[in-house]
């Protein structure tokens, strides 16, 4: 008997670059890539526009980007030479889950060329991830590099667009940390544990270090060390298992761009894309979430993520924090293990807020080891927001917790 | 003294923007087909998806979009800091980023998003002319 995904897709179209070998004119990855996407749009009448998933070697985003689309699925699965044969078995997955109707599978890779024009970054855009772009050759001579100098221009933007002031994010940090001190396991827990540990005041963050004008050091989130896990599996392996399940009732994702050149509104994300297939997969809504787990890269990073999320109204983020909405003992309560502002911060904060949601909707969050008293909130659903890159790229989940 | 910042490594695809830089020139992307100017410069229109693609002289001049002042800076740059970085609505279309010159990062709230700026290049090596822009009277 056939599995679940047996003709679930089917491969419509095949092209390739305008031309392949051993090209004489150097060429980039970027364009091997764009050429035969291109053609493959002229063989099947398919428009890029129309493409909703894109799966790539480490690089689509940038694909995306150059594209200028803005895709529901992003795979960038690599993992040698047999990855778009599970791209292709990726896609076959999401179309059948009905997230996707057109996926693209694309590669480019300049293995001659890069020998003529540089395999050592440089003008060779590129053979992978992380190697140059055009939009990294026309960005890299102004000085921007660490996220902050990044993102205090959105909150700037932000700042100007809505009339607020920086103050009003100030109450983000602050907040933030009243969570953090309630939490053994928060590197600003106390004065003990951090020298800059325990509360703090929304002058204290005012008046702390520039960084990026108007971020100043405590608007930023830490740089720490963190490992962590999940385990999801069928409701047939739940039901077996000692430990409490929490349910996976939505989940979307959507980028804008990767460069922040790119970004065509600096006071918007693209989680209202993420989170508006995460609320219509889980038939829930903003109004129905009882807590919020945000990547709070910056206090900004967090406004702007809860206007989108649709638990406040444009350029009224901030006052979730603001009113005690968001605070212990709120009605919203939003990043109660202390955040990547005041909890932990490696860089990839995304496993973190996946770590806590569990903890709250499973009501383990405050043994003493995970928590203290107050840290455990009454919440049953929780809305879970990660954003990446320069306020790029954004995966959503709703979470119910078990009946 | 000689340009010590680091300096954009050039594509194959983008060499007539940085001829044009050379001779003091702000050369855009646009598509022939759809009519609108593209930054930073593709392969394809991001608009409309045409592999119609032409280079237009930009008329240098546009307006601030949004701001920042580094303070903390790494590298070469970590010596200019404080410095104002900004995103620049060119009048054609579309957005660069940009080294501001002609403003006080001392003074971030004497800024005006929306306040005109005209391009101008710095020589960095005999190949690289890098755009800046400067913050001009209305």
């Amino acid at each position: 008997m056939p599995g679940p995904l047996y003709k679930a897709a089917a491969i419509v179209g095949a092209a390739e670059a305008n031309e392949i070998g051993f090209l004489k004119t150097p060429i980039t990855a970027l364009q091997l890539h764009i050429e035969a996407i291109k053609n493959l749009s002229e063989q099947t009448g398919v428009a890029i526009s129309r493409i909703e998933g894109v799966f790539s070697t480490g690089w689509s985003t940038e694909l995306c980007e150059h594209l200028g689309i803005k895709p529901k699925y992003i795979d960038t699965t690599s993992v040698g030479g047999c990855s778009f044969e599970m791209h292709v078995h990726h896609a076959m997955a999401a179309i059948h889950a009905g997230i996707i109707d057109i996926a693209l599978v694309s590669h480019g890779e300049n293995g001659h060329s890069a020998n003529k024009i540089g395999g050592r970054g440089a003008s060779n855009y590129a053979r992978g991830a992380g190697a140059l772009s055009p939009g990294v050759e026309m960005s890299m001579a102004y000085g921007l590099g660490s996220a902050p100098s990044n993102y205090a221009h959105a909150m700037v933007r932000h700042m100007h667009r809505y009339g607020t002031k920086r103050e009003d994010y100030a109450h983000i940090a602050k907040v933030t940390r009243d969570w953090a001190t309630l939490n053994p396991r928060a590197a600003m827990y106390s004065k003990e544990k951090h020298p800059f540990g325990g509360p703090i005041t929304v002058e204290q963050v005012e008046e702390s270090r520039v960084i990026a004008w108007p971020l100043t050091i405590l608007h930023c989130c830490m740089v720490t060390d963190h490992g962590g896990a999940v385990l999801v599996t069928s409701p047939k392996v739940a039901a077996s298992l000692n430990t409490k399940p929490v349910w996976l009732a939505g989940a979307g994702e959507s980028m804008g761009h990767g460069n922040m050149l790119e970004m065509d509104d600096f006071t918007a994300t693209s989680a209202g894309r993420s989170s508006q297939a995460a609320y219509t997969m889980a038939g829930l809504g903003p109004s129905d979430m009882e807590m919020a787990l945000i990547y709070d890269s910056f206090t900004i990073t967090a406004a702007i993520t809860a206007e989108m999320l649709g638990l406040a109204a444009p350029g009224e983020g901030h006052t979730l924090w603001k009113d005690g909405h968001a605070a212990p003992g709120g009605k919203l309560p939003i990043n109660t293990n202390g955040g990547g502002l005041s909890f932990n911060h490696s860089g990839m904060y995304g496993m973190p807020l996946l770590i806590e949601a569990y903890r709250q909707l499973s009501g383990t969050a405050e043994d003493g080891i995970n928590g203290d008293t107050g840290k455990q909130t009454s919440a049953r659903t929780c809305v879970v927001n990660g954003t990446g890159g320069s306020l790029s790229t954004t995966g959503t989940l709703v979470l119910v917790a078990d009946d | 003294m000689s340009y010590d910042k680091p300096i954009p490594t050039q594509g194959t695809h983008t060499k007539p923007f940085w001829q044009g830089a050379s001779e003091g020139k702000l050369m855009l992307p646009r598509c022939v087909d759809c009519n609108r100017v593209h930054w930073y410069p593709r392969h394809i229109c991001p608009h409309c998806h045409s592999m119609n693609l032409e280079w237009i002289e930009g008329s240098g001049r546009g307006r601030i979009h949004t701001y920042a002042v580094q303070h903390l800076a790494f590298g070469v740059w970590a010596k200019e800091a404080p410095y104002v970085t900004a995103y620049i609505d060119l009048n054609e279309g579309d957005r660069m980023l940009t080294v501001l010159r002609g403003v006080d990062p001392e003074k971030p709230e004497d800024i005006k998003i929306g306040a005109p700026v005209v391009v101008e290049f710095e020589k960095a090596n005999d190949d690289t002319y890098i755009p800046f822009w400067r913050v001009v009277e209305e």
